[in-house]
């Protein structure tokens, strides 16, 4: 708070009202951690900031670092994933209680997975109420009765965390089945650390780059297999899938084969992959798809896909699915409303991270009370990720209120409404390097195999659109490097003495608050900055 | 009654196939008031059989033969014991709402199968419902084959009810699927049952017939006076009747798809023909007088 | 490596040989037609409904096509599976599969000539003169395998990508030289050397021929030539040894191995042909020739692609 410049011109501006930024107080002056920060990139300037935009599309491209994303019309379209060039950046402080949050959820989940295919504990002490487990459509019961090596269902785990209007982190969603999204995590870093090496000279970052080493680590603790000698494969189902690029990035990250179904095949209780030289054994399978795929003879006889047997095997212990078989049922949104009883009802510790406010649609009276207040609230449905199906009630027009009453009304077991978050803000660069806030939130990704690793950061995501608080990448967000301090490394001690008070207010190009203009010139001249196709 | 069972299954392909995998679920279970006391499965070209018992109980067992072959036979024997289960209690329609029934009938109260569009369930559940459950389920055995023609070759396994309904005809788990909703829909916690049935002739003159494996359902009828433990009851649609000594249970799931005597998938593009036949023999003849 | 890649690997080789030697034969035909005169008796022998039948590419309900037609649909047509665009497009989306395994470069490299045959200023360009497309095919082609030679990781995976090459070009010249030579009741003399020339033109190989071969390029030395010679790298014999040195890179017990054991008797089959035949058996040593490598082709398919046999 000492470096406030209140002569500046920027200090008339302030984030919008009610919301918290995470770089810069609400009267425009940088928090401690993010002066440094700030600094740098007033020292290097919009202009050299949108070239360094300009890069990076072009480098993405050639790269293939690409997201498909459904247009208006219908077609989807290819394009640079995008990067925004502005770290957000959490002290080791902040850090560590999320780490610690995260641990705690993540240990309670696996638990609650192993209860409620094996003793169901938790619903006999009638906390979770078993109909509504077994109504939830990733509720496994082909997973009825088995218990993977060490106990670990949900080897990486992607938790939806973000941060209220007064700063406070809460959990918005639990993704235990296969979350996605790692593999942004390390291509922004490697690419910031190319594009805009300055911004870290004055930051000691958290490296990332040991995220497939954690998990190859983890997969091969859980295969069936004699040490160091574990097969572990990467199952895509192939390239048309959205994140297939993510699953090639951790097959050749961690040296292993990227498999499809057609190259497994399950021969009495043990699975092979089909190789030149015959076939070989495989030991850990780390899936990138939902269980309904994974075997025809135990899920869907409709399907073709899979690999028929696999369960066999999978039961049989000779094989590892990483996740495991059925943890879908505890990313359910309805489940999550549980979670922090879990934590109480397993561990026997207060979470340390809080839920949003939730109401089950299933209970008659939660149901009465949100449609009544439709406008305010947000409906999901409770067996998607990704952010499909959820209407945001301020955002949402009369009609399509009424037609999604009508909806829940008919099966209120599918739907969930929470409170609206006020999601925080970063500054975030349009293509002329102007600053302006936009809501991100953050995915961290934990592996599970001996114990839990929490890869410092995660992928924050940034909804690019102003005033939106849509950050998922299929629906136009875009993402930004995400650095955790090493402790003791708050601007306080390194950043402030090089750089005293005379920090960003005087800055021509982080005009925080004045982006209404700017977006729209934007906005007339995105398609020419497009990459084009290379001759 | 006492009965041997035989079922055989043969597939013939068109050109050899490989990498054949299937689950089955044939084995008669042993209940209060049945007992499976021998139980053989042989597989020609010959398959080491995995078993376990699955979510609902029921007794999986799993094989694949990998060598290229045009044909596969399954040959299931069984000797079963069964007994005529105690007459089902006649309790009340508020003996559902207790918290023992609530918790016995687990998901076996939810919907578990796509309805369709409410207008004839309503008609068809409102005419069932009679003074109690126990008078609805027996209604409903009734009702269905009163309104539904019983024609093999219309529907086929993956025939939803919508479709039943609006073909008008079906077979036994075309009846039962509709029996389940309609039971659900009132309450009463049901569940679909396979197995093998005794269909002997009139006269009961023959110790032996050749039948189909066979559907019916359990509904969970409350204790007396809101006292005892609440009891599946088993109830044929097909036959209009309750399910007695004759109906030789194999297991149970929410619908036909939870407990499918044989589900299989092989490599290769060839066609296949099914040949599948049941056997039963009663063992125990001179007992046939009684019914 | 997994069979599937494998397989993918072998016929990215063989996607991008064809459309390469369809470019070298379209462009040989194209040029010995308009040369041919009508008295010449080879004139018969290039008609370009047959070129389509050997291709494998004429329908059902075909009439007797014209030079345009067979121009445009072993070119551009991309629902014809022969065309060499199909070949490309088809070499660039095995090429997406198998990307982490070939280099970047070889990747761009398809991928670019993938995206020039799209565009609309090639194809207009077919019928002015179709010399200038399929230059562009050749040269790509040449630039992929140079970048193959310089940047590819020599492992199984680049054995099983030139298997695929080397086989597809052995087949095409096969097939070249069924389209080229006269059946065998005719006098094989009577080819002219027009045609010859031509087809030697065509898979670029007169300068070697000059020096290799004193005779005049009369068909039988020509084909004899192609078929027989190994020090000439596009020739039969030299693709077949050129597979089976890939095979035996890529097999961990090649004594055991059907395609390379079928692919060595072929080999010895060739050398003995090569003396011991007349040209009149040319046309049959072709054929001949060309079904044992489709056998080789299944036997690959079977010990590397299968996967079929159990686990040790």
């Amino acid at each position: 708070m000492a470096e406030v410049d209140t002569t500046s011109p920027q200090s008339a501006y302030e984030p919008a009202d009610g919301f918290f930024d995470e770089l810069f107080h609400a009267d425009g002056s940088p928090r401690p951690h993010a002066a440094a920060l700030a600094a740098g990139l007033e020292a290097l300037g919009a202009e050299r900031l949108a070239a360094a935009g300009r890069r990076r599309d072009a480098i993405f491209v050639q790269q293939g670092i690409t997201f498909d994303t459904t247009g208006e019309d219908g077609p989807t379209l290819e394009r640079p994933f995008p990067l925004d060039l502005v770290p957000r950046i959490l002290p080791a402080s902040e850090w560590t209680h999320i780490k610690r949050g995260l641990a705690q959820r993540i240990r309670a989940l696996n638990r609650f997975v192993d209860d409620v295919y094996h003793a169901r504990e938790i619903v006999r002490a009638g906390i979770v109420p078993w109909r509504l487990v077994v109504s939830r459509s990733h509720f496994a019961r082909a997973a009825h009765g088995i218990r993977p090596p060490g106990g670990v269902y949900c080897h990486v785990a992607g938790c939806d965390l973000v941060r209220d209007s007064d700063g406070s982190w809460k959990v918005l969603e639990d993704n235990v089945r296969t979350p996605s999204g790692i593999s942004y995590v390390l291509e922004n870093r490697v690419a910031m650390t190319r594009l805009l090496p300055g911004l870290f000279s004055e930051y000691r970052v958290r490296p990332v780059d040991h995220y497939p080493q954690l998990l190859l680590a983890a997969l091969r603790t859980v295969a069936p297999a004699a040490e160091g000698e574990a097969t572990v494969v990467v199952w895509t189902p192939g390239p048309l899938n959205s994140a297939y690029f993510e699953h090639a990035f951790l097959a050749r990250q961690m040296g292993v084969e990227l498999v499809e179904a057609s190259d497994l095949v399950v021969r009495d209780d043990v699975v092979y992959m089909r190789t030149t030289h015959g076939l070989q054994r495989v030991h850990a399978v780390y899936r990138r798809l939902d269980d309904d795929f994974i075997d025809p003879l135990e899920f869907r006889p409709d399907s073709a896909l899979g690999v028929p047997g696999l369960m066999r095997a999978y039961r049989a212990g000779t094989v590892a699915l990483a996740n495991a078989v059925g943890t879908g049922v505890a990313d359910d949104k309805a489940i999550y409303h549980y979670v922090p009883e879990m934590v109480r009802f397993y561990l026997g510790e207060e979470p340390l991270l809080e839920n949003v406010r939730t109401y089950l649609m299933s209970d008659p009276t939660l149901m009465e009370h949100a449609l009544g207040r439709m406008d305010e609230l947000v409906f999901k449905p409770t067996g998607e990720s990704g952010g499909k199906g959820v209407f945001i009630g301020p955002t949402t027009d009369r009609p399509t209120l009424a037609g999604l009453a009508d909806v829940i009304r008919r099966s209120p077991e599918k739907w969930i409404a929470q409170e609206v978050v006020k999601l925080s803000t970063v500054p975030t660069a349009d293509e002329h390097g102007v600053l302006s806030p936009r809501h991100v939130d953050l995915r961290p990704f934990a592996v599970f195999g001996e114990t839990i690793s929490i890869v410092p950061g995660g992928l924050s995501r940034v909804a690019l659109t102003e005033g939106s608080m849509i950050v998922n990448s299929s629906r136009g967000g875009g993402s930004k490097d995400t650095w955790v301090l090493e402790s003791g490394d708050d601007s306080g001690d390194r950043a402030a003495p090089l750089r005293p008070e005379s920090l960003p207010p005087t800055l021509p190009d982080l005009r925080y608050g004045a982006w209404t203009g700017q977006q729209q010139q934007q906005q007339q001249t995105r398609d020419p900055a497009r990459p084009c196709s290379p001759a | 009654m006492h009965f041997s069972i035989r079922f055989l299954t043969e597939y013939v392909y068109d050109a050899p196939v490989s990498d054949n995998l299937n689950a089955l679920r044939v084995r008669p279970a042993t209940t209060s008031s049945q007992r499976c006391d021998e139980f053989t499965v042989r597989i020609e070209p010959e398959a080491r059989v995995g078993r376990h018992s699955d979510y609902f109980g029921t007794e999986v067992l799993e094989f694949g033969i990998v060598r290229p072959h045009s044909k596969l036979r399954i040959d299931v024997r069984a000797r079963v014991v069964t007994s005529e289960p105690p007459d089902p209690p006649e309790a009340g329609w508020e003996a559902l709402e207790t918290e023992a029934y609530a918790e016995a009938a687990g998901e076996y109260l939810l919907k578990a199968l796509d309805e369709p569009e409410e207008g004839v369930l309503d008609e068809l559940q409102a005419t069932a419902r009679k003074a109690t459950p126990l008078a609805t389920l027996r209604a409903l055995c009734d009702l269905i084959p009163d309104r539904y023609e019983y024609r093999a070759g219309v529907t086929y396994v993956g025939t939803t009810v919508e479709e039943f309904l609006r073909v008008g005809a079906g077979v036994c788990q075309d009846y039962v699927h509709l029996a389940l909703i309609l039971l659900r829909r009132n309450g009463i916690a049901a569940r679909y049952v396979s197995g093998y049935l005794w269909a002997a002739p009139a006269d009961e003159g023959d110790d032996s017939v050749e039948v189909e494996t066979h559907a019916w359902l359990e509904a969970l009828l409350p204790g007396l006076d809101g006292r005892g433990e609440p009891v599946w009851v088993g109830a044929d649609p097909t036959n209009r009747r309750l399910a007695g000594e004759r109906h030789v249970k194999i297991g149970h799931g929410r619908h036909y798809a939870d407990v499918p005597p044989i589900r299989g998938v092989y490599q290769g593009a060839a066609r296949s023909t099914l040949d599948a036949s049941v056997h039963m023999t009663r063992l125990d003849p001179q007992a046939g007088a009684r019914a | 490596m997994l069979a599937r890649i494998a397989q993918e690997l072998f016929w990215l080789g063989r996607n991008l040989a064809r459309a390469e030697q369809m470019s070298r034969l379209l462009d040989g035909v194209f040029q010995a037609d308009l040369q041919g005169r009508p008295e010449d008796p080879s004139a018969s022998r290039l008609g370009w409904d047959s070129l389509m039948h050997i291709m494998g590419a004429s329908r059902e309900d075909d009439v007797p096509s014209n030079r345009d037609d067979v121009l445009d649909a072993l070119t551009f047509d991309s629902t014809n599976p022969a065309s060499v665009v199909a070949c490309v497009a088809r070499a660039r989306e095995g090429a997406t599969t198998v990307r982490d395994v070939i280099s970047a470069e070889m990747w761009e490299a398809i991928n670019t000539t993938h995206l020039r045959l799209r565009d609309g200023d090639l194809s207009s360009r077919l019928y002015s003169g179709p010399y200038s497309i399929y230059k562009h095919v050749k040269e790509r082609s040449a630039l992929f395998w140079g970048l193959t030679a310089r940047t590819m990781l020599r492992d199984e995976a680049s054995a099983f990508l030139s298997a695929g090459g080397r086989i597809e070009a052995g087949d095409m010249v096969l097939r070249m030289l069924r389209v080229a030579l006269p059946s065998a009741d005719a006098d094989v003399d009577g080819a002219a050397d027009g045609q010859a020339i031509a087809l030697l033109q065509a898979v670029g190989g007169v300068q070697a021929y000059r020096r290799a071969v004193p005779a005049p390029a009369h068909a039988g030395p020509v084909a004899r030539f192609l078929l027989f010679e190994r020090n000439y790298p596009d020739s039969v014999a030299a693709a077949v040894d050129a597979v089976n040195s890939a095979l035996r890179q890529a097999d961990a017990q090649p004594r055991n191995s059907e395609p390379i054991l079928r692919l060595s008797r072929l080999s010895a089959d060739l050398e003995f042909r090569r003396s011991a035949e007349g040209d009149a058996d040319l046309v049959r040593t072709c054929r001949e020739v060309q079904r044992e490598l489709g056998l080789v082709d299944a036997d690959i398919a079977q010990r590397y692609f299968g996967g079929a046999r159990a686990a040790a």
